[in-house]
């Protein structure tokens, strides 16, 4: 029962140090996966609606508070959002399909980034400009498609070894 | 339909949360709770971040290598002509550093002294795609203080914008939001520099019509105040703008600094240099302004920096540099901008 939401946290907690440690090292440019938007999205797909809204909640807090300049709750919400959205439209996706994950873990890269950066935008960020927002939806949305199916295939597994007690009830 | 509400209002719940957070940060600014909050995820995560990139340090290295290997070519042959060109660039060094000394001593300026640096390791970027700024491990217990300027051996790597006790954040150069007072280090035009969010920074000289050449080198200026010493390299010039933009030039700078292999850094302790109050509306000053020749052919411009009556070439105040390179002093080494502090050289006696 407890051992779910220490994985996850866990999960979390990889995905913050690699996001922040390791990725700077590699020959990405200057834009990178954004792995926790990754881990939204596979717990969203795994678990549903609920679970999703509360890890992405979690993820965007995080990512929130390890950002100096731009003005926190900003990944909150949009992390938030995207992680229910995902798990609202699970039902209607093949459980089988290897492409939707690609599909859905794309889409959220470019939507997600380009809505963090036009809400930065407009509380007053002046950093981001449109070509600015335009390269990086892109470019983080390539970059994810590209580690989907080494991130979300990986957590689904570990989720379903500790399978929720009560998940079929609630959520 | 029990689960449809319970998404729905938690979703509500988290979203208002979010809306909350904004609100708190963006209306408390730099000293807020949500600052303190940054400052305890930024401590609790350094540790592991510290290992993952001591780890995973070779790693990043081995995929730079391969990435490398198809230019190096290249870059071989730039580097021995280079090398050629500092061969002979030395052989005039000797002497015009001595030349340095005795204009110094002309202009009874003060030799600078040593910045007082303490030595980091970078050990973690932001996450975001949209900031620029790296968290190392010395903090308030090391010294280190807002503001101050972050050094490499290559130049300017940007400066301290959050200082946790252990751990800081450092904005790097390249971040749009970060900004300096700059000037070439070949004809000493002042300008501002800021970063554009990758590599080129974007140099705007005062003078429009600056003479500025490609491959020129651009240093940080203490002229119009502000946080960093003089004469810290930040970079060259990769292309000089459109000098018919008379209001706009900008200059494309690429930086020296790799800011993408970032390990090491010196956070320079030194005080700040203090901003020049503006001394319009001051009572009790009286500002003459130096003889000038009434008129100035155009022809004497080229001139002017010879000229012992006319203005320096520096604007810091420092003498011109007889060979066209900069010589405010090595980073990390030499400098305390006590020379070329503007509130020094430039505020005038009652």
């Amino acid at each position: 029962m407890i051992a779910r939401p220490i994985v996850i946290g866990l999960a979390l907690i990889i995905a913050v140090t690699l996001q922040t440690a390791l990725f700077p090292l590699l020959p990405t440019g200057w834009f990178r996966p954004d792995l926790l938007l990754l881990l939204v999205v596979a717990v969203a797909l795994e678990d549903g609606p609920l679970p999703g809204m509360r890890i992405g909640f979690a993820a965007g807090l995080v990512t929130d508070l390890l950002v100096t300049l731009s003005p926190a709750g900003v990944a909150t919400l949009v992390m938030t959002v995207i992680g229910t959205v995902i798990g609202t439209i699970r039902p209607y996706l093949a459980p089988s399909s290897l492409t939707a994950p690609l599909f859905i873990a794309f889409a959220s890269g470019l939507l997600g980034t380009a809505t963090y950066g036009t809400l930065a935008l407009l509380l007053g960020d002046d950093r981001v400009t449109g070509t600015m927002l335009v390269q990086s939806s892109v470019a983080v949305a390539l970059y994810n498609a590209v580690l989907a199916p080494v991130v979300i295939g990986p957590v689904g597994r570990l989720l379903r070894k500790f399978p929720r007690q009560t998940a079929t009830a609630v959520d | 339909m029990y689960q449809r509400r319970r998404v729905r209002m938690g979703l509500t719940a988290l979203v208002l949360t979010a809306l909350v957070l904004v609100t708190i940060d963006v209306r408390a600014g730099d000293d807020g709770v949500l600052s303190q909050a940054r400052g305890w995820v930024t401590a609790a995560f350094r540790p592991v971040q510290d290992g993952v990139g001591v780890i995973a340090r070779p790693i990043g290295g081995a995929f730079r290598n391969v990435q490398e290997m198809f230019t190096l070519r290249v870059e071989n042959q730039r580097l021995r002509e280079t090398n050629a060109d500092l061969r002979e660039r030395r052989r005039t060094l000797t002497d015009l550093e001595r030349e340095n000394r005795e204009l110094r001593r002309l202009l009874n300026m003060q030799e600078r002294g040593s910045f007082e640096t303490v030595t980091a390791r970078a050990v973690a970027l932001a996450p975001s795609s949209f900031e620029w700024t790296i968290t190392i491990d010395a903090g308030s217990v090391d010294g280190v203080e807002r503001n101050m300027p972050v050094v490499n051996g290559d130049g300017l790597v940007g400066r301290v914008v959050q200082v946790m006790p252990r751990s800081s954040r450092v904005l790097l150069a390249i971040d749009p939001s970060f900004f300096a007072a700059a000037r070439t280090a070949r004809t000493a035009e002042v300008g501002s520099i800021e970063g554009r969010g990758g590599d080129p920074m974007v140099m705007r000289p005062l003078d429009p019509n600056a003479d500025i050449t490609q491959g020129d080198e651009i240093v940080t200026s203490a002229y119009q105040g502000g946080v960093f010493p003089a004469g810290v390299p930040i970079g060259i010039v990769a292309d000089v703008g459109d000098p018919a933009a008379r209001l706009a030039r900008e200059v494309t700078v690429r930086p020296f600094v790799d800011f993408t292999r970032l390990h090491h850094v010196l956070v320079v302790l030194s005080a700040p240099v203090e901003t020049v109050p503006p001394l319009v509306g001051t009572p009790g000053l009286e500002f003459e302004p130096p003889p000038v020749p009434r008129f100035i052919e155009p022809d004497d411009l080229d001139h002017d920096v010879d000229d012992p009556n006319g203005a320096p070439a520096d604007p810091n105040g420092a003498p011109a540099d007889p060979d066209g390179d900069d010589d405010d002093g090595a980073v990390g080494t030499t400098g305390n901008g006590a020379g070329v502090n503007p509130s020094n050289a430039s505020r005038p006696t009652t």
